[in-house]
């Protein structure tokens, strides 16, 4: 009996916990929208240290991550076209490769990308910050922490998931169409009407608002999960343990919300 | 010059640039700038179509389905939509197909025989045949089924084909033996011996049949032969029926002084009648045996 009050307590205090934690996010959310729909927010400051986080978060990384999306699409598309030889089904192929990479896949392994390498950084950032007690001293020199920390790393992170995300897209088709048609022009027009057939608006709208989740639970999660840090030095790789967690959890469900919304 | 400013800068620019060159080209490719073409298809059944199916011409997808319904007769109506460039592939005479493979989502397949017939005015209705190979497999299978059968039934154990196979070997093993086909052909030697014996004896009788009919030759027709007797008796014959002429004539001549005695003389004419008659039988006997050049009938006065 007192086994079982046991447990249900500690499933009662990681609930609670779960909601704290689901709260303080939303209640970031919220602060961090509200900043950037006042005016005051879009000083020249703030602007520059938007830019700051794009070029850290997208630009410093571009050729390494077209690279990577290069080999990955290669591949894919390499395996898409032979099967599909295999069993016959060739006119599917494009549309396969299409559905796969674009919509999926190279979404959802550009956010992978930028949380393992921006996330995580800003994580143990905002984590030691807030151990050195920095955050208050900044807010005492009248620097608001949100506006010139937080909000700049999570619109950066926006339009850095968005930007990738689109760039490692348009070269998978490129690259799809080499594949299948090599560098013969007159595949255009089948290939026009496979990515017309596909890309509806509905789908495209989706698929932005897709990546724009991405890139807010790439950098929200870390900035909150670094805020949460109790003031000890050893606390911060528990930190940044918990905060990726979270983003790969969010990352995943993310995705299969989207794939149930489109497919079901 | 702030170098991370402009690597920003150039960064965003590329990709707006690249983003909106996209949404051009997709704006294009659905047909944003292009007017739509408008059909109507009234269909016996819309089993299997659903908006989104596609409109194929030659295998390539012109159009697709965009939605279907009821009319006020109870009839069905699906509407489809085309881009004004895939519309002048729609003729007059143009026949719409319902194909639903069994791999495979159902399309609406067009069929344009005469590309240079007119071209279908926009919002007209057209009619949709169905061709459903599925509902064709089920008689196919019963009717292979019942093949299958009969195969079964023909080449079981000890059936006709297992016989006929059998009777076939005993057939070419006798082929084997000493008279050959034939032996194969009759079944045993002993028969196919007959045969030859048969065969030998047949010669055996036409020689003598050669030989018979070179002395039955020389019987009629050598010097005293039997044809030149017959003649003889025929001259013969003729030479007493030109005295029994003379006979006659003396008669009529009696008969025109005695009238009295004509009553005689007409029995008398129904016996030479009755002669002449049978010598001509006679002759016309000969005749039917042997072929006389002369011509045998005996006239009388």
């Amino acid at each position: 009996m007192n086994f079982l009050a046991t447990s249900i307590e500690s499933l009662g205090a990681k609930v609670v916990g779960w909601f704290t934690v689901a709260y303080g996010m939303f209640a970031f959310l919220v602060q961090a929208s509200l900043l950037v729909l006042h005016p005051s927010t879009w000083n020249l400051a703030t602007f520059d240290v938007v830019i700051k986080q794009v070029y850290f978060t997208a630009v410093q990384i571009l050729h390494v991550f077209l690279a990577y999306a290069l080999v990955i699409s290669w591949l894919i598309i390499t395996i898409i076209l032979s099967t599909a030889r295999d069993f016959g089904l060739t006119e599917f192929a494009s549309e396969m490769t299409i559905r796969t990479l674009v919509l999926e896949l190279l979404p959802f392994l550009t956010a992978l990308f930028i949380a393992l390498r921006s996330g995580s950084a800003i994580n143990t950032e905002v984590a030691l910050m807030q151990v050195n007690n920095e955050l208050d001293s900044l807010a005492h020199c009248k620097v608001p922490p949100m506006q010139f920390e937080f909000l700049p790393r999570l619109i950066g992170g926006v339009i850095s998931v968005v930007a990738l995300s689109l760039l490692a897209g348009l070269l998978a088709l490129l690259i799809g169409y080499l594949a299948i048609y090599g560098t013969n022009l007159a595949g255009f027009e089948p290939y026009t009407r496979t990515i017309a057939k596909i890309l509806d608006f509905q789908i495209l709208a989706g698929l932005v608002v897709k990546c724009a989740l991405f890139g807010l639970a790439v950098t929200l999660i870390p900035v909150t999960a670094g805020l949460e840090t109790p003031k000890k030095l050893f606390m911060v790789p528990v930190s940044v343990l918990r905060g990726m967690m979270r983003v790969f959890l969010a990352i995943v469900a993310i995705e299969v919300v989207s794939l149930a919304l489109k497919y079901i | 010059m702030n170098n991370m400013h402009f690597k920003v800068g150039l960064f965003a620019a590329a990709s707006l640039l690249l983003a909106g060159a996209f949404m051009v080209y997709l704006l294009h490719a659905r047909g944003f700038f292009e007017d739509t073409f408008h059909l109507q298809l009234a269909a016996a059944s819309a089993d299997g179509v659903a908006p989104g199916v596609p409109v194929v011409f030659s295998g390539i997808e012109i159009g697709r389905v965009t939605s279907l319904g009821l009319n006020d007769a109870g009839g069905i109506v699906i509407h489809a939509e085309f881009l004004e460039r895939n519309a002048k592939w729609l003729k007059e005479n143009s026949t719409f197909t319902l194909d639903k493979p069994i791999v495979g989502g159902a399309k609406i397949r067009v069929d344009s025989p005469d590309l240079a017939a007119a071209a279908l005015p926009d919002d007209s209705t057209m009619l949709l045949l169905t061709s459903d190979i599925s509902k064709e497999i089920p008689v196919l299978v019963e009717r292979v089924k019942a093949i299958l059968a009969n195969v079964e039934h023909m080449t079981r154990k000890d059936g006709e084909i297992d016989a006929t196979l059998a009777n076939l070997k005993t057939m070419t093993a006798r082929m084997t033996g000493e008279y050959g086909v034939l032996e194969g052909l009759l079944g045993s030697p002993e028969k196919a011996r007959q045969v030859t014996d048969s065969l030998e004896n047949l010669r055996a009788l036409t020689a003598r049949l050669d030989d018979l009919a070179a002395k039955t030759d020389q019987w009629l027709y050598a010097q005293d032969g039997t044809a030149e007797k017959v003649q003889l008796m025929l001259s013969d014959a003729q030479s007493s029926l030109k005295k029994m002429d003379a006979l006659m004539a003396n008669a009529v001549e009696i008969s025109a002084d005695v009238k009295e005695g004509t009553q005689d003389i007409a029995s008398l004419r129904a016996e030479i009648d009755d002669a002449v008659r049978k010598a001509n039988a006679l002759v016309n006997e000969i005749n039917k045996k042997w072929p006389f050049a002369r011509e045998p009938e005996v006239t009388l006065p």
